[in-house]
């Protein structure tokens, strides 16, 4: 019973905690969110052991000094660090807003963080505003959260005449007389827009989403090349285009004609070049202020709905919600980056409609820190059929007997892959399709169909993969010194120069590269053109590359189904032999290898002191080149298996021994890289 | 996998973290009692020979593109072509050595002064600023070698703007001046440079990185028994 109402008063203050969260204030259509859990990152670190360390007195005390006020500790700024902070932008065809979302634990001390002698804010019920100068953003806040916006307005937006005049901006172009005419219609539009409010709520109401927009887009284009931009080099033609429209425009709005301002009034319809230049130019400027005023009324009515508005929250968007991690200290999440890529075409022209990112969904990213690692975790959202195409090439694990050679005492590093080689050369030409086949808009599916079919005929995918399987292991297995010869001068007793040959030691890591193959046929009778062409010699069953332009010497060999290339004659004739020192793989590296399609790990600290100094370029360099060695952990990289339509990759690097955790010593690297 | 891209990949990976090289560079200038004489420029990087050949495979690095051997080749001819045209200048020849790296070029002038703005010129021409002024010159009364040297301050700024990798070639890199004479040498006025034991000859050897810095300075007046 007791454990029954733990569990209930669990669930509640789960609840009420979630409840309280500023992410039920971002809009079901926001386009990108980014969350900071102050929660887990003072976790890490106390507020206290923040408010000491390096970063923060620099905080602090640069804050104090540019307000004129003394702060000892962040809680001064009355933000609520425990919760989470968040960033959003929300885009629509005309304006996108940037915005910021921030938990506010006292409204006073923020208060007096932003008080000063020019800045005042305005107060309705608990809700404060400040404009910042310029107008280019709002603060507003409560006693419990703040919110940041700023908006900046889309210029392909206003390109468009027909929108534009909805508010009353023209599109402005240098030119002569007959612009005058146009003008004055368009102007005329203005006093309409001056009496209604209408439009810009709608606007606001309404942010257009992403799918809606790129119909729109149609029109838009259009009308573009009639009104070309703000551009001050009209070329004739699209002038005289536009002239012509113009003049349609002003016969439709004949009756208004008579409403032009003073500006235009005032303008000689004859007048010289340079004056006309100037004329433009403030009316450019006219159109900018516009526009900057239409921004902020519409900044204005979408905070406003932030704080008193009822919207559906993203918390009911299950691409948003299935990226969250609790124990995450930041996250990133891209809403669909098909929707991306349609966002900002427009601005690319006509390649805008082709949607070259089809297929792909969600992105989103996760930063951890803990006490052994930083890891950020990516990943990316795919339509099913891609999802399964790459399922099916994912479907492969690395060759077992790979891990044998791999000596985690030494490594230096490694990197490995297995995709079923049969199943990639049948999925490779479907994903070619879907990408280009839409970036060449459809008119080319019958040439890339026909490219595709010809492409399976012409290979034998069976015949291939048993050739190539598809896993590979690339490994550094330490460093190897080796005597070389070098050319130098000495001088005898009148300075005349002999030269002489001296012997130096370099230093050269030892690499090893396998793939498996099951049909070695068309390797066989490789080596045997590369034998009889003198390309390659042999011994014991070890081939070495005869390439006189290499500095190093490279050998390879077929053993037990796998390929071997090497630098090392030891290594391949005790691979050649069984006696290759195995059984030193750590755990770690033999999770990283068997488990996922893709790994990758560096592991500095096997590098340090292997180096001979001289290499380096001297001790001192040396000895800096060692001690940041030292102080990196492994670092790799995993590709993690499909879940759903979710890939997804990490990449990791350790901390040092001697640290408390992650954050702790990044706060210090920052410190000694400050020094 | 494309074997070639692959090779090329495993290059960088594994020999470009330690592009720091050893080079010498050697000029020698016999003066006859005459004022002519020989020249013997070598410059030799053969003990970096392995990380030369690496970075030869190589189309550029750290973002410098890598001149192919008869790139090489055809801007040495050319600095030979253009010596041959030069006022008191005879007997050019070059050789190159691409196995070991090893390049010289060697003249006969009819007075020494003839080389003052030789160097100048051949960097002028591959589009190279000149790091310092330098001239030499010979009076046969006085029986007085002298070399002017001027490091131009600009190369020291130039220099360390460098990134720190790249500053890292020119560690270890060395600076060789020899000159050679017929009758003895009295006095050397460098104090860095050393007389031979024949007392016929002059040396000087001196860090790369010294030179650029201005830590050294190559100027020297050396005076010959008359």
């Amino acid at each position: 019973m007791k454990k029954i109402l733990i569990a209930i008063a669990l669930f509640l203050s789960f609840n009420l905690a979630k409840a309280q969260d500023l992410v039920k204030k971002i809009p079901a259509n926001a386009f990108t969110v980014a969350t900071i859990k102050g929660d887990n990152v003072f976790k890490l670190m106390f507020v206290k052991d923040f408010n000491e360390s390096f970063v923060g007195k620099k905080l602090l005390t640069e804050t104090s000094k540019s307000l004129d006020k003394s702060f000892t500790s962040i809680e001064d700024f009355g933000i609520n660090l425990e919760k989470n902070m968040y960033y959003f932008n929300q885009l629509s065809d005309s304006i996108t807003y940037n915005c910021f979302l921030i938990p506010i634990k006292d409204a006073k001390k923020f208060e007096n963080l932003i008080d000063s002698k020019e800045k005042k804010f305005t107060q309705q019920g608990d809700i404060r505003t400040m404009v910042l100068p310029d107008s280019t953003s709002i603060i507003k806040w409560n006693n419990n959260m703040l919110y940041f916006v700023t908006g900046s307005i889309k210029g392909s937006f206003f390109a468009d005449s027909v929108k534009s005049a909805r508010y009353g901006i023209k599109d402005i172009r240098f030119q002569s007389d007959d612009a005058i005419v146009a003008d004055s219609a368009a102007v005329a539009v203005d006093s309409a827009y001056a009496t209604t409010d209408e439009p810009m709520v709608e606007a606001v109401d309404a942010p257009v989403v992403e799918k809606v927009k790129v119909r729109k887009k149609s029109t838009a284009k259009k009308n573009t090349k009639k009104t070309v931009g703000t551009k001050k080099t009209g070329k004739k033609k699209t002038a005289k285009k536009s002239k012509k429209v113009a003049r349609i425009d002003s016969d439709f709005e004949e009756a208004r004609e008579f409403a032009v301002d003073t500006a235009s009034a005032m303008t000689p319809v004859h007048g010289i070049v340079d004056e006309q230049y100037d004329t433009y130019q403030q009316e450019r400027l006219e159109q900018d202020a516009k526009k900057k005023r239409l921004a902020f009324t519409w900044m204005i009515a979408q905070a406003d709905q932030i704080f008193t508005g009822s919207y559906e929250s993203i918390e009911n968007n299950k691409s948003y919600t299935a990226s969250l991690d609790n124990k995450a200290i930041a996250e990133l999440w891209v809403s669909s980056l098909q929707d991306v890529y349609n966002s900002i075409s427009p601005e690319f022209g006509a390649y805008g409609k082709a949607g070259l990112m089809k297929g792909y969904g969600s992105l989103n990213a996760k930063l951890f820190m803990d006490d052994k690692s930083f890891r950020i975790s990516t990943g990316l959202e795919l339509a099913q059929e891609q999802a399964d195409a790459y399922k099916k090439i994912m479907n492969r694990k690395l060759n077992k007997n790979f891990l044998k050679y791999v000596n985690s005492e030494k490594a230096l590093g490694f990197m490995s892959y297995s995709i079923d080689t049969k199943a990639y050369l049948e999925e490779f030409p479907k994903l070619m399709k879907q990408t280009y086949g839409s970036l060449l808009g459809g008119k080319m599916d019958e040439e890339i169909d026909l490219g595709t079919e010809l492409f399976s005929l012409l290979l034998d995918e069976e015949a291939v993969s048993k050739v190539i399987k598809g896993d590979a292991l690339f490994v550094i297995n330490g460093l190897n010194t080796k005597d070389v010869t070098y050319t130098t001068y000495e001088y005898d007793d009148d300075y005349k120069q002999k030269e002489i040959v001296k012997t130096k030691k370099e230093t050269l890591p030892d690499f090893l590269f396998m793939f498996s193959s099951e049909d070695h046929r068309l390797i066989n009778k490789l080596i045997k053109y590369g034998v009889n062409k003198n390309y390659v010699s042999v011994e014991n069953n070890i081939y070495k590359v005869l390439e006189k332009k290499s500095p190093i010497d490279i050998y390879f060999m077929i053993k037990d189904g796998i390929v071997f290339f090497g630098n090392s004659l030891t290594e391949m004739q005790g691979i050649s032999n069984n006696q290759y020192n195995s059984n030193k793989l750590s755990k770690l590296h033999k999770q990283l290898l068997s488990k996922n399609n893709f790994s990758f790990l560096f592991n500095a600290k096997n590098l340090v002191g292997k180096v001979p100094d001289s290499e380096i370029g001297g001790e001192e360099t040396a000895k800096k080149f060692n001690s940041t060695l030292e102080k990196m952990g492994n670092v790799y990289m995993k590709s993690n298996p499909i879940k759903g339509r979710l890939v997804s990759a990490d990449i990791s690097a350790e901390i040092p021994n001697g640290h408390e955790n992650a954050l702790k010593y990044l706060f210090s690297l920052i410190e000694n890289a400050a020094k | 996998m494309k074997l070639k891209q692959f090779y090329k990949l495993l290059l960088f990976i594994v020999l470009i973290p330690f592009l720091s090289s050893c080079f010498e560079v050697i000029e020698e200038i016999a003066m006859k009692n005459d004022g002519t004489g020989d020249v013997v420029l070598t410059i030799n990087l053969s003990q970096s020979k392995t990380k030369v050949a690496s970075v030869m495979l190589l189309d550029s690095v750290q973002g410098y593109k890598v001149p192919s051997k008869q790139k090489i080749q055809q801007e040495l001819n050319e600095a030979v072509a253009y010596l041959r045209k030069s006022e008191g200048i005879s007997n050019v020849k070059s050789t190159s050595d691409f196995n070991n790296y090893i390049a010289t070029i060697s003249f006969s002038f009819k007075d020494v002064s003839n080389i003052n703005n030789i160097t100048k010129n051949i960097l002028a021409q591959q589009k190279i600023k000149a790091t310092n002024t330098s001239s030499y010159n010979y009076n046969k009364a006085t029986k007085t070698f002298s070399r002017k040297y001027q490091a131009i301050g600009t190369a020291k700024t130039e220099f360390n703007k460098l990134k720190a990798k790249d500053k890292a070639v020119f560690n270890g890199a060395t600076y060789t001046s020899i000159y050679r004479f017929e009758s003895l040498v009295t006095s050397s006025t460098n104090p860095a440079s050393n007389v031979s034991k024949s007392k016929k000859a002059v040396m000087l050897k001196s860090s790369i990185m010294d030179l650029i810095n201005g830590k050294i300075n190559v100027s020297n007046s050396i005076q010959l028994s008359k």
